[in-house]
Order: structure tokens, then C-alpha cells, then sequence
């Protein structure tokens, strides 16, 4: 029993990180329409930063500053701003599918460069000595867990709470006006490049606070944990969730990462010995089936976005 | 009870791939010790690797399992994610319980699994395959809490063995293509600084990537030098590939290979007429009895020899863990078990072979005091203080049939060498 609540919170907590990333693409994308195929670079730049801003001085690289934990996440938060910005003024000019395949191409690059600069980011060894935060106070067992569970939580609910804020606001309407149709509000005197670019900065930067959370959890990072894959869960959590609710965001995110994990588990105990084997390919064509069926059976996802017409037609004055 | 909560959470958790219906069909014997995998059953080469751990796991099974109980080896897949990786070993230490890991296979994804959980959780972590120098420094700094070992000899064996093998043949220039991970990086590292010290000159280092449809710009950058030799430290996919283009480019045929190309496949795939003048270097001893016993017995069970990366070294490390859970005694925990370790791997103790016979053995021996000397598939297996093997080294060449030894380095010859290199 234990042992069960202590994966659930495991679990709980990764599903949490990982919706974090979901309610910034659900910004991009269901709010304003911004394709971007690269959340893995700004997921990536988050914990890079978190943990070269945090981490202790290592010998074949760069970083370790050892700067207190909070300053560290936000470093890693603007390092993903900064990332956006410079992708965002190069790229946001373009539409749909091609801002799409260029953001995928930085997405690449970023791995790329994390690869290969070993001066860097340590090169394909990737970051370690990182000390997570009030560790030595608190031990690294369950109490941590569920301490950084509540953490977490905390960061998540925060989020949902500013983006809908921020979508219930005129700048939301904005946003969508601009997604619906943007000559339309070019003409009412708006400014949808300026905009655009806003969405997308703030969008990556709560992509990158999942990605520090990320790091901090695992007390490290390489690039294997910034391939394409990550880009295409998010964007699987997102469709199957719901594109332009935050909810249906974060639904998304705990189920297909559910999924993700439950049938593996699902396959380890109860798939035949024989059969064990194949248990990785098979989880792959379970996992495509679901998300196939999703889009065939419900293509607006499990939670549609709600319209709200914030002011009746028939004004009282 | 803990069954149905089982089943419970797989519903909940909305797999609902109706897999909850067969939960009654799994249910355990008397008297069954899980372990854990946690390997890449999604790759190719993961598969065989799975293979033979379960293959470790029956021959156990066959000598009457663990201090008395059978064994149940719970795989699950890393898909080479290390999200997936952590989660499942997560799950196999909470919710199965497990004692010990085996894996993973990527460096990449075992650092995670070692950190966030093993250590943590203080399960035994015994990987066949991790092959970074990252996890010798974090043993050097005390953080693995000596719960981490791993079969597969450091990258320093293989590198000093390849460069040696130039110095013996005479090259006096090089060009190295590498696999662009963190093996292969570390292994350019150490090799281009092994052939330094011995007077040979790398004309070129050249990082390859996965999964490029063409290698024809690396390949005219190694080259460009016109070097003597090639040295490969690639995988087969790639390796075959990179290959083709070099040799149709016009490269020499003189080519040494690290143990990651001693496959089929590759030797299928480039010609074995191409081949003629290329030599592999490996950790692997078939010096001992029972590493002859290994190749046999795999030939037995699957019928062909045992060439993928890594299957000697999962098959060690499968029966390493499990001679160490036998000397821990039973419901021992994971820092019991790799305490146990040194005991099953004692230079001095009875010698022992790897199979169900000379499992049987050191049962009897460990239940007497006694300590045992494993004589596995690599060899006879000694962890330093980091958990890190050297290993004992053969130079191989490939055949008709498969690979054929050319020439073996006892372990006092390799650590002699490496030795004089520093």
C-alpha cells in the first residue's frame, strides 16, 4: 500500500510537470494559434538553465554557479524567454505549417548543440551534481517526494489560474481574434505581430518552468531528455485533452502520460512470458491506436473549447 | 488485496486495454522473489539483451531458484525515454517491490533511474551496458552509495585494445568515425589520446548521427587525411552505412572496429569480402571453461552464436545479481545484495561456472562461508570500488560463420598496457 501511494506521487508528479508544458502549448495553440513544433527546445532550455544556473562547479564544463534554487528555476524560465524571443522574431512571420517545420528544425538544433558543446552542457553525458533543493534537510525518500509533489501542485495550479485570467481577459479575446482571423484584427487597429510574439514568449516560458521542474526532479539532464518524442507527447496530451481549454490541458496531460506508463506496467505483468518481449512495440501501437481513435471519435479533444460571449449583444444602454 | 488494488489502478488509470480481465491468470507461486529490467525491448538490439537475462533467470530457475525461491524477472521497456525508464523502474521498486534492477542500456537513461530511484529507494542497480565515465565520478564522489555496478568494461579497456591493435599492425595514421552519443564521445576522447601516446597520428575525428539517409560528408571529412586505417566506434545501423560510403569513396580497407560492430548484420550488410583486413577488438575471455559454456548453451537455446552488443554482459550481470541475492539470503535488501556482491566475485574464492550447475555450486559453497569466484561470459568478473570491471580483451576478425579470435590479452597484459600508455 505504501508502495502504491509512493508511485502515485511519482507518478502525480511527473504528470504535473508535464501538463505545466501542455498549458503553455495550449497558450500557442489553442489560444492563439501559434504551430510550434519545437517545445522540447524551450522544455529543454528550462532545465539546461535550472540546472547550470543551480548546479556544483563540474571540471569538464561550464556552470555550477550553485545559485539558490529559486533564482535557478527562474533563470532557466528566462533562458526559455530568451530562446523564444530570438526563435519568435526570426520565425513568427510565417504561417502554420512552416512555422511549424522551422520550429521543429530549432527543436533539432537545440539537441543538437546541447550534443555537441561539451563545454558547454557536458556534451551526450549531460548535467549531474545537481543538488535538489533542502535535500539535506528533508532526505531524498517519500517525505521529498511528496514535499516537492505539493510543490509542484502548487506551480501548476498557479498557472491554470494566470492563463485563465489571462484567456477570460480582452488580451484572451485578442488572442483569439487573431487566431480566427488575422487581417480582420489587423483592421480593428491591433497589432497581431507584436501579439503573437507576446503569446509565444509567455508560452515558452511556462514550457521552461516545466523543464526546470523537470531537471530538479531528476537531478539531471542529457540530451536524451530533449529528443523530438517530448514535442510529440506534449502535442498528444494537448489534442487528446482538448486544444483551447486549460482543463482539458491538464486532463490531457494526466491521461496520456497514464497511458504512456499504465501500459507498460499493464504488459510487464499480464502480457504471457513469450510475448513479454514485444512488449515495447506493442505499447507503441497501443499508445498510436489512442490517439488515432481520439482523433477519429473526438477530434476536439475530451474537453472542447468553451466559447463565452463575454458581452451580450443587447447592451442595456 | 494489493492484486485488486492492482487491478483497480489499471482501470483507473485508463489503459483500458481490457488487460485487467486476465489478472486473475497471473497469479504468483508460493514462493516467488521478483527482479526488475528495465530495458529498450523496443530496439532491435534491446530485445536479445532482455533475451538473455531471462535466459540467466531460468538456468537459476532450473537450479531451484533464490534462497529457496523461484525468480520472476519483470520486464519493462525503457523505449530509450528516460521519462519511461525512471517511471517504470519506479514502478517495479513501489509497486512490485523489487530488490534489484538490471539496466538500463543508455547511459542516458540509467544515470536517471540510478539517481531518482535506485539510490533513493536503496535497490541494487546492476547495468550490462552503461558504458559513460559519468558514473565513475559519481561513484568517486559517494553519491551511488555502492549500489551501482555495471558488466560492461569502462571505455578505457575498449580504446587502449583499438589503439593497440593500430600500433600492432603498423599504422601510423588514423581517421575515427564515432557514434554521437556519450559512449561514443568518451570513446573518441580516450582512443584519440591513446593513439597520441603512442606516436599515431588521428588525420580526422568525425561524430556520426543517427538515422541520416547519407554519411557522405562525414566520410570525406575522415577522408580528407588520408589516413592509413579507419576506426570505427559505431554502431551496426550506421556503422554499416558510414561503411559502404567509405569504402565506395575509395577508403582503405584497413579498419578496426569496436565491440558494437561484432554482428551479423553488419557483416551481412557491407560484404565479408570488404572485410578481409578489419579487426574488432571486444572484453570478452573465452578463456575460461565456462565462457565456452555460455556460447553453447546460447547456441542451444537460440540457435546462433550469441554476436548482438551486450548479450555476454547482460547474461554476467543477470547471474552476478542473482549469485548475490543467494549469498544475501532471502527478503535481503537492495544494500544487502550489492554488499554481497564482493563475495561472489572474490579472486580467491571457489571457482564457479555460469549455468544452473554452477549456480547449484555456489549455493552450496555460500551456505558453508564460504565466497565464491564467478567465472562468467566476460570472463572472471571483478568490480573495483566503483563497481567498474576491467575485463581481460580479444581481438577478433569476422569469418564465413560468424567472428573468429585473433589474438587475447589476459587482464594483466590490458592493464599493463593501459598502464604504459599513462
Amino acid at each position: 500500500m505504501i508502495g502504491l501511494i509512493s508511485y502515485l506521487v511519482f507518478f502525480t508528479t511527473v504528470a504535473s510537470i508535464l501538463a505545466i508544458a501542455v498549458l503553455g502549448l495550449n497558450l500557442q495553440w489553442g489560444n492563439t494559434g501559434l504551430f510550434n513544433g519545437g517545445v522540447v527546445a524551450f522544455f529543454g532550455a528550462g532545465a539546461y538553465g535550472t540546472l547550470l544556473l543551480g548546479g556544483t562547479p563540474q571540471p569538464d564544463h561550464m556552470g555550477g554557479f550553485g545559485l539558490i534554487y529559486p533564482l535557478a528555476l527562474l533563470g532557466g524560465m528566462v533562458a526559455a524567454g530568451l530562446l523564444a524571443w530570438i526563435v519568435g522574431v526570426l520565425t513568427l512571420r510565417m504561417r502554420h505549417d512552416y512555422l511549424a517545420i522551422s520550429t521543429f528544425g530549432v527543436a533539432v538544433a537545440f539537441e543538437n548543440l546541447m550534443r555537441n558543446a561539451e563545454w558547454l552542457s557536458g556534451g551526450a553525458k549531460g548535467i549531474r551534481g545537481f543538488e535538489r533543493p533542502l535535500r539535506a534537510a528533508l532526505g531524498d525518500g517519500f517525505l521529498y517526494n511528496l514535499l516537492f509533489l505539493l510543490f509542484v501542485l502548487l506551480l501548476l495550479f498557479a498557472t491554470y489560474r494566470f492563463l485563465e485570467l489571462l484567456v477570460g481577459s480582452p488580451f484572451g479575446r485578442l488572442l483569439r481574434a487573431i487566431r480566427e482571423d488575422e487581417t480582420a484584427a489587423r483592421s480593428l487597429g491591433k497589432s497581431p505581430d507584436r501579439i503573437r510574439l507576446i503569446a509565444f514568449i509567455t508560452g515558452s516560458v511556462i514550457m521552461g518552468l516545466a523543464g526546470g521542474l523537470y531537471g530538479t526532479f531528476y537531478a539531471f539532464v542529457s540530451p536524451q531528455d530533449v529528443l523530438p518524442t517530448l514535442t510529440f507527447q506534449i502535442w498528444a496530451m494537448l489534442i487528446v485533452g482538448g486544444a483551447g481549454n486549460n482543463r482539458g490541458a491538464i486532463m490531457g496531460a494526466f491521461l496520456i502520460w497514464a497511458a504512456w506508463t499504465a501500459s507498460g506496467w499493464g504488459l510487464s505483468r499480464f502480457a504471457p512470458v513469450e510475448m513479454q518481449i514485444f512488449a515495447g512495440s506493442i505499447q507503441y501501437v497501443l499508445i498510436g491506436l489512442v490517439i488515432v481513435g481520439m482523433l477519429l471519435w473526438r477530434p476536439q479533444g475530451l474537453f472542447p473549447e468553451r466559447l463565452v460571449v463575454s458581452q451580450s449583444g443587447h447592451a442595456k444602454n | 488485496m494489493k492484486k485488486l488494488n492492482n487491478s483497480k489502478l489499471a482501470l483507473t488509470l485508463g489503459t483500458s486495454i481490457g488487460l485487467a480481465m486476465v489478472a486473475g491468470s497471473a497469479m504468483a507461486q508460493d514462493c516467488t522473489t521478483k527482479i526488475g529490467a528495465v530495458l529498450p525491448t523496443s530496439v532491435d538490439w534491446g530485445r536479445p539483451i532482455a533475451e538473455t537475462a531471462q535466459f540467466a533467470v531460468d538456468q537459476v530457475n532450473a537450479a531451484g531458484g533464490v534462497a529457496g525461491c523461484e525468480i520472476e524477472m519483470v520486464l519493462r521497456d525503457t523505449q530509450v525515454d528516460p521519462k519511461v525508464g525512471v517511471d517504470a523502474a519506479k514502478a517495479l521498486v513501489d509497486l512490485d517491490g523489487v530488490q534489484v534492477l538490471l539496466g538500463a542500456v543508455s547511459s542516458g537513461v540509467s544515470m536517471p533511474i540510478l539517481t531518482s530511484v535506485s539510490v533513493p529507494s536503496n535497490v541494487m542497480q546492476m547495468s550490462c551496458c552503461s558504458s559513460s565515465t559519468a558514473f565513475t565520478k559519481l561513484a568517486e564522489e559517494g553519491n551511488t552509495d555502492g549500489l551501482f555496478f555495471r558488466t560492461f568494461a569502462t571505455t578505457g579497456v575498449q580504446a587502449a585494445v583499438g589503439a593497440k591493435v593500430a600500433a600492432d599492425q603498423g599504422f601510423s595514421s588514423v581517421a575515427i568515425l564515432y557514434k554521437n552519443d556519450d559512449w561514443g564521445q568518451d570513446l573518441n576522447n580516450l582512443i584519440a589520446r591513446d593513439f597520441e601516446a603512442l606516436g599515431i597520428t588521428v588525420t580526422a575525428s568525425v561524430a556520426i548521427n543517427d538515422g541520416q539517409p547519407s554519411y557522405r560528408a562525414e566520410v570525406t571529412q575522415a577522408l580528407s587525411g588520408s589516413p592509413e586505417a579507419l576506426y570505427l566506434g559505431l554502431y551496426p545501423a550506421e556503422g554499416t552505412a558510414a561503411v559502404r560510403e567509405w569504402l565506395s569513396l575509395g577508403g582503405t580497407q584497413n579498419m578496426i572496429m569496436a565491440n558494437s560492430l561484432k554482428s551479423d548484420d553488419f557483416r551481412e550488410n557491407v560484404g565479408l569480402q570488404y572485410l578481409g583486413s578489419a579487426l574488432g577488438t571486444d572484453t570478452a575471455s573465452p578463456r575460461v571453461a565456462s565462457a565456452d559454456a555460455f556460447v553453447a548453451a546460447y547456441i542451444d537455446r537460440f540457435d546462433s552464436e550469441p554476436n548482438g552488443p551486450g548479450l555476454a554482459n547482460s547474461y554476467d550481470a543477470t547471474m552476478i545479481a542473482l549469485l548475490a541475492m543467494e549469498a544475501a539470503g532471502k527478503d535481503a535488501t537492495g544494500d544487502q545484495i550489492a554488499a554481497s556482491v564482493a563475495s561472489v566475485t572474490d579472486p580467491n574464492g571457489t571457482p564457479v561456472t555460469a549455468d544452473t550447475a554452477g549456480f547449484a555450486a555456489a549455493r552450496d559453497v555460500l551456505a558453508g562461508g564460504g565466497t565464491v569466484m564467478y567465472q562468467g561470459a566476460t570472463g572472471n568478473v571483478r568490480f573495483d570500488a566503483n563497481g567498474d570491471v576491467s575485463a581481460p580483451a580479444v581481438v577478433w576478425k569476422f569469418t564465413e560463420g560468424g567472428t573468429e579470435e585473433v589474438q587475447y590479452l589476459s587482464l594483466t597484459e590490458v592493464d599493463d598496457f593501459i598502464a604504459s600508455l599513462n
